[in-house]
């Protein structure tokens, strides 16, 4: 493959990357805004995870929230305990994070779980982790919070520093899907995301493309908790409630467009600046929010991505 | 003229299914649709209900034009259609999914029934039985039962005889020609064409979307023209 | 033991009642309603703001539950519009956005405008003796209502035209098409009565024990739990599913701490789903 091929296939992904690489340098006075930048960059790479989970697999996974927090918590309480390099507990709190992934793929295919039963096992299992965080308050700290600053790599204690790490992070996951999706697997994941009982007939690994996809989601999902945490300086269970963050990436996913590449990418930037254009409602902001919801849903039925494809008569992936 | 359909065009996504497809059924009338699989037959019939918009053309049934109208609408005119997937309600019972076909004129059921019955032994034998477990024949006993308990005007029977064993094949088209000899308007869509031939008074050839030949239905007995449809010479 | 019990049947038929709503609209309408629970809450603000008025209890009760189930038409015939103009996966997918979006305008509003709210209502006699056990004369009644509820819904979808109507667009909505059925009719019909019955849930925690306008969240993700549980298209399955998961809550409240027990019973709603990932009545509806 040429260099020329190769940039034309990633001139996207290179473009995303030069513009996140400059927000640190516009919002250099506001410490707030790049806090604001560095969330917003945190849950894209959700979103491209859930992309891959649900986007492509149809795995309803609304526990990302709880999966994100057991990696964060493992890492941290490990960090904590056992004084333990970051270098060694991320990775475990990583690992914690693919194997219930992995588990809860495996068994809903097992089981033949649809799309709404796997959805509410695994809300069950976000408000498991909840309580199940809040009655282990020995380890947890409870709802109180457990300090995490210092913990992480040095990195994350610094606002600018952190934040290229996480869009670091974001760009590597982008890298991933694009991999995936432009290799066998990806061509697997189309194929069941259109007739899985086809798919399966044509000799397409269901179970494993699933499984795969999971593994690879849950992944994002657990690197990207762990540093989180750490960033975050404490956390607690709220941070890594259903609502807080499950809902957040669902919009943003179903916004920005489903099975694209820029889809959660576009979807999550419209969601932060949503919420920043929200948050002078004080108390009335979840009722702007729900109403912004429906109007959007209504009007950007496809994505955003699509939309603009239509509009500007560009193939944006 | 009970049906006029004039040049209908229908499309499935972006395939282009039915190219200019005219027909005419009088009142009382029987006719066949016949074709190869994948001619469009299922898809003429179900454009004729308003399960599908056609892209061109109209439908008129009954002196008014009805394209548009969507499928319990037609039904409710008293043009009936019996899909090759019966569309049966499994959990409920052969009465009840009878008594729901009447729900355009509710007084009528319990007469009605008593017709349906006298059609259908074997469906009175089975009342209490759940719709789910017939055999395949007496399925399409109960969906053609079902479509006639609301007294239509004209019933669209589409392959009535696809998966049924020849017996209960025959013993169907003994009941239609009993429905025909009542003055029951019909259009039937059949792969086999002796069986829709020996039915109907008149009968279309489709082929790959498109009329490749009409007639009465005794002159089209043999003719070569339909093999050769099926076959795929042109 | 046997007290322990009759409190998870007590428990049990709120939660089959709260969750028959969800199983309702999403058998007829394929949409999972989310903004179930805030419905609840919404009847009991109704109800609270006509016993302001000067309304009766009962009267306002009842005012509450007929205000839910405006709503609920309001909802069906301009919200979900756009979610029935496409079929299965699609329609479930807007119509979870679309619910999503109300529960958040009516909390948001409820919580804003009514934030000190509670509906405590209460009955002239505090406990009654059944079989030498002393109970709440309000669990008595508000399972007196669920069953009654319950018995009425069968009957009506058993015997009625409108019920039979109803079975077989939950069954096979072609096939109710070709009978000349319109789902679309039929559908708001369900939606006003499902909502009605989350009002009815909302007031039946005012008598219960106190209904605040925080809890619409807890209440949809209950209802959830019990309706798919319960295999989410089958009334009875909810009914099965609600007392048993009920009397699962009441034995491990009692044995346990509040967050054990809460983790007992999510714990045992997803071994059941996984047990029987169609419902706990699979077959039957």
């Amino acid at each position: 493959m040429s260099v020329r091929s190769i940039f034309f296939r990633y001139a996207d992904l290179v473009l995303l990357a030069v513009l996140l690489a400059l927000v640190p340098v516009i919002a250099a006075d506001s410490p707030y805004y790049l806090r604001i930048a560095t969330l917003a960059v945190v849950y894209m790479a959700l979103t491209v995870a859930f992309n891959l989970i649900f986007g492509h697999t149809k795995q309803l996974f609304l526990c990302l929230g709880a999966l994100a927090g057991v990696a964060a918590y493992v890492a941290a309480v490990l960090t904590q305990e056992l004084q333990l390099s970051p270098w060694i507990t991320v990775p475990i709190g990583v690992f914690a994070a693919t194997g219930l992934g992995a588990l809860f793929s495996y068994v809903s295919v097992l089981r033949g779980l649809g799309v709404i039963f796997l959805g509410i096992v695994t809300l069950a299992f976000s408000l498991i982790f909840q309580n199940l965080v809040l009655g282990l308050r020995q380890f947890t700290n409870g709802e109180t919070g457990l300090v995490t600053r210092g913990l992480g790599f040095g990195l994350l204690d610094h606002s600018v520093s952190a934040y290229y790490l996480f869009v670091a992070v974001l760009m590597l996951a982008l890298l991933v899907y694009c991999v995936v999706m432009g290799s066998r697997m990806g061509f697997a994941f189309r194929a069941l995301s259109d007739d899985e009982l086809t798919a399966e007939l044509s000799g397409i690994d269901v179970t494993g493309r699933k499984v795969n996809a999971a593994v690879l989601g849950s992944a994002i999902i657990g690197l990207t908790g762990t540093l989180y945490g750490f960033y975050n300086g404490i956390i607690s269970p709220s941070l890594f409630s259903f609502v807080n963050v499950d809902i957040p990436v669902l919009i943003s996913l179903l916004l920005g467009g489903v099975r694209t590449r820029l889809g959660p990418i576009v979807g999550a930037a419209a969601f932060a600046v949503i919420e920043e254009f929200v948050r002078p409602f004080g108390q009335l902001n979840v009722l702007v929010d729900g109403v912004l919801l429906i109007v959007l849903f209504v009007a950007f039925r496809e994505g955003l991505v699509v939309m603009f494809r239509k509009a500007l008569g560009i193939a944006i992936p | 003229m009970i049906i006029q359909v004039e040049g209908i065009y229908a499309s499935y996504g972006p395939a282009l299914v039915l190219r200019d497809v005219s027909l005419a059924v009088s009142a009382g009338e029987a006719v066949a649709v016949i074709g190869p699989n994948g001619a469009g037959k299922t898809t003429l019939l179900r454009t004729m209900i308003g399960m599908i918009r056609p892209t061109q053309g109209r439908i008129c049934y009954d002196g008014r034009v009805c394209t548009g109208l969507r499928a319990f609408e037609t039904a409710r005119l008293g043009m009936v259609y019996v899909p090759a997937e019966k569309e049966l309600f499994p959990e409920m019972t052969v009465r009840e999914n009878l008594e729901l076909g009447a729900y355009r004129n509710v007084g009528d059921t319990s007469e009605r029934l008593g017709y349906a019955f006298a059609l259908f032994p074997r469906l009175a034998e089975r009342r209490q039985q759940v719709a789910g477990t017939l055999s395949g024949g007496e399925q399409q006993m109960l969906a053609i039962g079902r479509a006639l308990m609301g007294r239509p005007k004209v019933l669209l029977l589409d392959e009535p005889s696809t998966g049924l064993a020849p017996k209960m094949v025959a013993e169907l088209y003994r009941q239609l020609a009993k429905l025909k000899a009542d003055g029951l308007t019909m259009i039937v869509t059949e792969q086999q064409v002796p069986l829709a031939l020996s039915l109907t008074d008149r009968a279309y050839v489709l082929e790959q979307g498109a009329i490749r030949l009409s007639g009465k239905s005794l002159d089209l007995v043999g003719n070569p023209e339909i093999k050769a449809a099926y076959l795929g010479v042109t | 033991m046997t007290a322990t019990l009759l409190d998870g049947i007590v428990q049990g038929l709120q939660f089959s009642l709260l969750a028959v709503g969800i199983t309702l609209i999403y058998g007829l309408g394929g949409v999972l309603n989310l903004a179930h629970g805030q419905f609840a809450v919404f009847s009991g603000v109704a109800a609270k703001l006509l016993l302001g008025w000067g309304a009766q209890s009962v009267l306002a009760g009842i005012g509450g539950i007929i205000a839910a189930g405006l709503l609920g038409l309001l909802m069906d015939r301009s919200l979900l519009v756009p979610a029935y103009r496409y079929r299965g996966e699609e329609r479930l997918l807007l119509g979870l956005i679309l619910t999503l979006g109300l529960s958040f305008v009516i909390d948001g509003y409820l919580n804003y405008a009514f934030s000190e709210f509670s509906l405590t209502l209460s009955l002239p006699i505090a406990s009654m003796q059944i079989a030498g056990i002393a109970m709440r004369t309000a669990g008595l009644v508000t399972s007196l209502i669920a069953v009654v509820v319950f018995l009425a819904l069968f009957a009506f979808l058993r015997w009625t035209l409108l019920g039979k109507t109803i079975r077989s667009i939950i069954e096979n909505e072609i096939g109710a098409e070709l009978c000349g059925i319109n789902p679309a009719s039929t559908r708001t019909i369900i939606v006003v009565l499902a909502t009605m019955m989350a009002g009815l849930a909302g007031i039946a925690q005012g008598l219960f024990s106190s209904l605040g306008t925080e809890m619409g969240p807890e209440f949809t993700i209950l209802g959830l739990l019990v309706a798919v549980v319960g295999g989410v298209r089958s009334i009875n399955g909810t009914l099965v599913a609600g007392i048993f998961l009920g009397i699962i809550n009441a034995f491990a409240s009692r044995y346990v701490g509040a967050y054990v027990a809460f983790i007992i019973l999510l714990s045992v709603a997803m071994a059941t789903i996984l047990l029987r990932p169609n419902g706990l009545l699979a077959r039957f509806t």
